[in-house]
């Protein structure tokens, strides 16, 4: 019996943990604060997994949400609502299978939402299936967050935002330089302490 | 998808606009309701690079705009 079998769920998408619940509130509570939550707010979140995140903005604010991730199963979890059961309402969000931002068009976005896989994870480690493209991020767990900083600026409206999530694991000053090498100021909105990591939820802009 | 979400998404290879191609639709969403026929939701169907041609399948509703490379369903 494998540990799916065990817990007895759905184990191929990541679900919403104390990270997904400090990236949701954070990006709520601000694009509040900056009127990024009206109906003319187009809000796209990248890696969405269960749809936590996305459909928590769906539902607390005015703006079209758009959530995307790689994973087959997470698109399909993300637009029932979100919820492993599902609850059969469905659809406040608008889901797309896609790599990062690539098939997004160009000045798009008042804001970009990411909760990135961030685990440093050595490559003799690796154990390649969906959970682990969900939470590795490569050895230096910036595998994905690089390549994200890289391309998000294209699909940024002007004055638009990003609101990445990063672990201390990952390293929040190294996120920060890199952020600023593409162009990005950084501000960190909120933070929690845990007992092995401390999470920052970095705002950007131009 | 809602047939609007066309708007935003362009080919993930060379971010050219895609057209819809043999469209199914929901016949349960009244697309003239508020946002017109833009409300409409296309339940399968096929997105076409309108430049370099290559096609994406929108699957139960979700398009699936992978490049070609990662299309297949194994995570590896």
């Amino acid at each position: 019996m494998d540990l799916r079998d065990q817990r007895g769920i759905e184990t191929e998408v990541y679900q919403p943990a104390e990270d997904s619940e400090l990236l949701a509130e954070a990006a709520c509570g601000y694009l509040d604060k900056h009127g990024r939550d009206g109906p003319e707010a187009t809000i796209l979140e990248v890696g969405t997994g269960s749809g936590y995140v996305a459909n928590r903005v769906a539902d607390e604010t005015a703006a079209r949400v758009i959530a995307s991730d790689l994973n087959p199963h997470a698109v399909r979890q993300a637009r029932s609502d979100g919820s492993e059961e599902g609850s059969g309402r469905g659809g406040a969000v608008e889901t797309v299978r896609a790599d990062l931002v690539s098939p997004f068009a160009d000045d798009t976005f008042d804001a970009v939402l990411f909760n990135p896989p961030y685990l440093p994870t050595e490559p003799e480690n690796e154990w390649d299936d969906w959970m682990e493209h969900a939470l590795s991020g490569g050895e230096d767990g910036r595998a994905v967050i690089d390549p994200f900083l890289a391309a998000v600026g294209r699909v940024l409206a002007p004055d638009g935002v990003v609101y990445l999530l990063v672990s201390s694991l990952t390293g929040v000053d190294e996120v920060v330089e890199r952020a600023g090498e593409e162009g990005f100021s950084a501000v960190a909105i909120a933070d929690e302490s845990f007992p092995f990591e401390t999470l920052t939820v970095l705002e950007l802009h131009y | 998808m809602k047939e609007s979400l066309l708007d935003i998404l362009r080919c993930p290879l060379d971010k050219h606009e895609l057209e819809l191609e043999d469209a199914t639709y929901d016949e349960s969403v009244d697309g003239d309701s508020d946002d017109g026929e833009d409300a409409a939701e296309v339940v399968d169907g096929t997105l076409v690079c309108s430049e370099c041609g290559e096609r994406y399948p929108i699957e139960d509703g979700i398009p699936n705009l992978l490049p070609p490379d990662m299309q297949e369903e194994s995570p590896a």
